[in-house]
């Protein structure tokens, strides 16, 4: 470690790192007690499900190769899994190091740079890695995410030493393009709106960063080394080769996930079930309401005369006369209600498919049980649960944590399925589904809300999703009863405005958003929603949330949950 | 309404759920059976919708067909080829995806039961002629079997050893609208090789009655003569989907994956490994529950329980030694505290946890049958189907073991603690039950289940504590009155042909 790093300068450290584009999952907020149900945090030691101890990923491949399209899926499907992960990127670094104003030597990108140049690249690894190894060894961290070009083999080879006596086992990930049409393309739709080229004209900016890439390409040498671990993906995941992959647990999941990563775009719908006709619960299975089958065909044709419109537009957008949509199909759960919601749909000849791993939260003993039973009756559990909602499970419940590993198959599915999809369950797995595709901190996850009278549309993009809301006319949200919420725990109203992260800002956003007007330093100035508990109202109720926007702002401040008000059974 | 809204008919009603008849009656309504888990839509591809594929939509954005792949097998003799294809059969047909083996060689050992290893110099014309016809046969039948709608994968298990042969095969069943996703194992440890000649080739029915010194020496010379043309898949064969394993996995090659189902396959076959090692399962120890008779709950053990987590240390490493070993057991107290004594790293699984009985929850038999008749009935017929009201079928707790299944493939020596349902279907995993079968299949408690999986077979052990405990066994149409304590009680009833060694070791 550095010497010289005082406490103050490691403190700053940390909060450049909280303030760079990957914001830090609110839960690493949290302090670390040991009375905080240490079990729940994911290590070697702690003996659960993520068994295999900490790793870094090291990235590997020239500008413009969707290194970081990579990190960013990586870390968004790690963290949904509920491993601890950070990405670290190098340029955030370099940004951060430089400042605003600072501009970047010539030679910076060389191999053979001049000594001050080279001076000013270790200082800027070196802060890097201090962070990394703080992030792993003391604030709990499994998975480091190291977004670096990394191209020289002597300099993998040392780098996954160094982490090696650390007891941190490294996984290089390559993405190499054989194909130049991929790499131009990468260049003009996401690299010249970096930071980096803040108020630069776009051809110079492409020029420029061609060049960058050519300075480097004399330097540049492919994975080969056999006794490294790598997976190494050629164009886009067409071709994908693992060596000495087979080491632990998450590795073989990082193969299997990159093997089902596309970067197609196809839009993803959330909404609810129905109401139902009995009193509902966990155990019983109740029939739609008259309500819920009206619900059902409203939702139904809200939806498809969305997706017309969208349609239209395309074609009134040049699309020629017959552009057909992309199919829908729809996924519900095993429980009737959802199954029912879909009928209408399936009459019309969508295909519905049951899913059994989308069914509900398990409640457990707690269901039905009011607050002030459960916390007469388990004060310990309340406690836990307060101290960590994500993780917490109630006794024979389900935790979120519990519900996201067995919604996994699922969310492997939904990154392979290319048909547009419309995903009828209970707001819990809506909840966990929407946590990934939106890389909502574990925190937030059991707090987000899913009126009932809307439809949830995510729109993939390339560093960030984005979420649009379509209003189903006729159903009052607030009016129709809702589902078994299954416990009544103590959590914020869905109205509830946390001074935590905005759930819509996605993980991918290095560049801090794709309006390219903000720097790390500006902390996030933008005011898009930044307060918002998700997937609703979004401050200004646009229609499209951006989801780059303001998220870090608040990052710092306490994270207090309020925590007396039972959830309404919306 | 949209005016872009598919007709109405309903002429493709049996596509909305994979072909299942949980979703139409007689008068066209939609009725989904929520009690009944539909069959085998977990890792089912949603639709082939790539570019470039021979998919069709019928114009409303509704998908129509599904997709079968054909695993094609690619490799030098003796490179385990047989053992990843039989695995992959019985892994798919564990999660109810029909898939069928089907080897050449077995096809040509009709016309030539045992051939010597002249036979396969392709030098030699007749020779070359016959094994071209059996892959012939063997290809057109696996044509005809894929017409079965709900036959989806078949796995053509010979050598494919070259480019010619392996484009035959791509455009065969290119053809017949199949996707190929070719496999190769490629291993060049001699080793290993040898491991492989020594345990597995020399029982092949090619060697039947012949001496197993000659077996082998003749079966070196049958590779060298595949050695001498084989070509492995290469540059040249990048439009092909393949899966090359190097080395038993050190090294894996994937090129162009094509959907959620080929993957899931390759991820399998990248978790498989053949260092020995076995697998130790026990159901926990006897609960207070199982004492009254009531199913599911989270009971604590009863005192005979206790005794038997106390004696399961010394069952398990009479059995172990002191091989490592990790423990497994369910997030439920009774096989956390089962498993209390035991002197290794331990891990809870929330997908270990018994089969959810919903609102049947913490009730007896009697009192099931009592408060749902039809129900009760329901789930004798079709067991492995049956979804108790709120809670989980069979088939639903398979599907949430199947990363369990993934991890103990990868992993090495693991004792697993967890409950009689899922601990039925674990074991019908690695013993090949059917799903008629496996709901039935009696475990004992406090009895230690050793499986060790060979290349061809898993050898079962059982080790019985002297510990009594009530059966929870409930004969099919029975309301299961609790049997009176019988220690060293007799195997499962439907190990029947299962081959078996059985070794009945009792601990006091």
């Amino acid at each position: 470690m550095d010497t010289l790093l005082t406490a103050d300068l490691a403190d700053a450290a940390s909060s450049r790192r909280r303030q760079s584009s990957t914001y830090v999952d609110a839960i690493h907020e949290l302090p670390e007690k040991a009375s905080m149900a240490p079990a729940q945090l994911y290590s070697t030691e702690s003996g659960r499900l993520f068994h295999s101890g900490r790793i870094v990923i090291a990235t590997v491949g020239l500008p413009a190769r969707g290194k970081t399209h990579t990190s960013v899926a990586l870390a968004r499907y790690l963290r949904w899994l509920g491993v601890k992960t950070h990405i670290f990127h190098l340029s955030d670094y370099r940004r951060e190091y430089l400042g605003p104003n600072g501009a970047v030597p010539d030679d910076y990108f060389h191999v053979n740079a001049s000594t001050s140049s080279v001076l000013l690249r270790n200082k800027i690894l070196k802060k890097c890695r201090e962070d990394m190894f703080r992030f792993l060894d003391h604030e709990n961290g499994q998975i480091a995410i190291y977004d670096a070009v990394n191209p020289l083999s002597t300099g993998r080879r040392a780098f996954a030493k160094e982490f090696e006596k650390k007891g941190v086992h490294t996984l290089f990930v390559e993405s190499v393009c054989t194909d130049e049409r991929i790499i131009e393309e990468n260049v003009r739709s996401v690299k010249i709106s970096s930071p980096d080229y803040l108020g630069w004209s776009p051809e110079d900016a492409v020029q420029d960063y061609l060049k960058r890439i050519n300075a480097r390409i004399p330097h540049y040498e492919t994975l080969e080394e056999p006794d490294l671990h790598y997976i190494k993906m050629i164009n886009a995941g067409q071709r994908v080769i693992a060596n000495q992959c087979s080491f632990n647990y998450l590795s073989q999941r990082i193969v299997f996930y990159l093997l089902n990563l596309h970067i197609k775009s196809r839009q993803t719908y959330f909404v609810r079930a129905g109401t139902t006709r009995d009193e509902d619960s966990y155990k019983a299975d109740a029939s739609l309401s008259v309500e819920g089958q009206d619900y059902a065909r409203k939702m139904a044709d809200t939806l498809l005369a969305h997706r017309e419109s969208e349609r239209q537009n395309l074609i009134k957008h040049g699309a020629p006369a017959g552009t057909a949509l992309k199919p829908l199909t729809i996924w519900t759960s095993t429980r009737r209600r959802t199954v029912e919601t879909s009928e209408y749909l399936a009459s019309l000849g969508y295909r519905v498919r049951q899913r059994s791993q989308m069914s509900q939260l398990n409640p457990g003993v707690c269901e039905k049980m009011s607050e002030r039973r459960i916390r007469l009756e388990y004060p310990d559990e309340v406690h836990k649960h307060e101290m960590d909602p994500y993780h917490h499970r109630y006794p024979r419940a389900e935790s979120y944590h519990d519900l996201a590993v067995r919604l996994e198959p699922i969310i492997l599915e939904l990154e392979r399925e290319q048909n547009d999809l419309l995903i009828i369950a209970h707001e819990s797995v809506l909840r966990v589904l929407y946590g990934y595709l939106m890389a909502c901190s574990a925190t937030d996850i059991p707090f987000l809300s899913f009126p009932r009278d809307e439809i949830i549309e995510i729109i993939p993009a390339s560093y960030n999703n984005q979420v649009k809301r379509i209003t189903i006319p006729g159903v009052e949200g607030k009016m129709v009863p809702g589902s078994p919420e299954g416990i009544s725990i103590p959590v914020p109203p869905s109205g509830f405005v946390s001074g935590a992260v905005s759930p819509m800002g996605g993980l991918g956003t290095p560049a801090r958003g794709n309006s390219g007007t903000q720097t790390p330093e500006s902390g996030g100035s933008g005011d898009v929603g930044g307060t918002g508990l998700l997937p609703i109202r979004l401050g200004n109720g646009g229609s499209v949330g951006s989801a780059a926007a303001g998220q870090q702002q608040q990052q710092g401040q306490s994270r207090q949950p309020e925590i007396s008000v039972t959830e309404p059974k919306a | 309404m949209p005016s872009a809204l598919p007709p109405s008919d309903t002429t493709n009603g049996a596509d909305h759920t994979d072909g299942q008849d949980n979703g139409q009656t007689a008068n066209g309504q939609y009725m989904p059976q929520l009690n009944r888990a539909p069959a085998g839509d977990f890792m089912r591809p949603a639709a082939r919708s790539r570019v470039g594929s021979n998919s069709k939509t019928n114009g409303v954005g509704v998908q129509v067909e599904e997709t079968r792949i054909c695993v094609v097998m690619v490799g030098l003799p003796a490179r385990g080829k047989s053992l990843i294809a039989q695995k992959v059969v019985r892994y798919l047909d564990w999660l109810s995806i029909t898939a069928k083996c089907f080897n050449v060689g077995s096809y040509r050992r009709t016309g030539t039961p045992h051939p010597s290893a002249s036979f396969f110099d392709f030098s030699n014309k007749e020779g070359e002629r016959l094994r071209r016809a059996a892959a012939e046969a063997a290809v057109v039948d696996m044509c005809k079997w894929f017409r079965k709608p709900d036959n989806l994968i078949a796995i053509l298990d010979a050598t494919n050893s070259t480019k010619s042969r392996r484009r035959w095969i791509k455009e065969r069943c290119d053809a017949e609208g199949i996707e190929t996703l070719f496999v190769e194992s490629k291993c060049d440890d001699e080793e290993l090789i040898m491991a492989n000649i020594k345990e597995v080739k020399t029982t092949s029915p090619d060697y039947v009655g012949q001496d197993p010194e000659e077996a082998a020496k003749d079966f070196r010379e049958r590779i060298k003569m595949y050695e001498r043309v084989y070509e492995t898949l290469d540059e040249d064969e990048t439009d092909l989907t393949y899966c090359k394993i190097i080395d038993v996995g050190s090294q894996v090659i994937i090129n162009r994956i094509q959907d959620y189902l080929q993957s899931r396959v390759v991820y399998y076959l990248m978790n498989l490994h053949i260092k020995p090692r076995s697998i130790w399962i026990s159901r926990h120890g006897e609960s207070m529950y199982n004492l009254s008779g009531q199913i599911g709950g989270d009971a604590d053990l009863s005192a005979r329980g206790q005794q038997y987590a106390k004696l399961l240390p010394s069952l398990v490493s009479k059995s172990a030694g002191d091989r490592p070993l990790t423990v497994w057991t369910s997030t439920l107290k009774r096989t956390g505290q089962t498993a209390r004594y035991l002197p290794y790293e331990k891990l809870s699984w929330k997908a270990l946890d018994e089969l959810d009985s919903g609102v049947c929850d913490s009730m007896t038999y009697a009192e099931i049958e009592e408060a749902y008749p039809q129900d009760f009935k329901a789930r004798d017929e079709d067991k492995y189907n049956y979804r108790y009201l709120g809670g989980e079928s069979y088939r639903d707790v398979v599907i949430r073991l199947e990363p369990i299944i993934m991890e103990l493939e990868r992993s090495e020596n693991i004792l697993i603690v967890t409950h009689q349902a899922v601990l039925r279907c674990i074991y019908a995993y690695f013993m090949g039950v059917s799903q008629e079968q496996s709901p039935w299949m009696e475990v004992p408690l406090h009895c230690l289940i050793k499986l060790t999986p060979r290349a061809y077979k898993t050898e079962e052990e059982r080790f019985h504590a002297d510990v009594p405990a009530v059966s929870t066994w409930r004969e099919k149409g029975s309301k299961a009155e609790h049997s009176v304590p019988t220690p060293g009680q007799v195997s499962s009833p439907v190990l029947q042909g299962v081959e078996k060694e059985s070794a009945q070791v009792t601990i006091s």
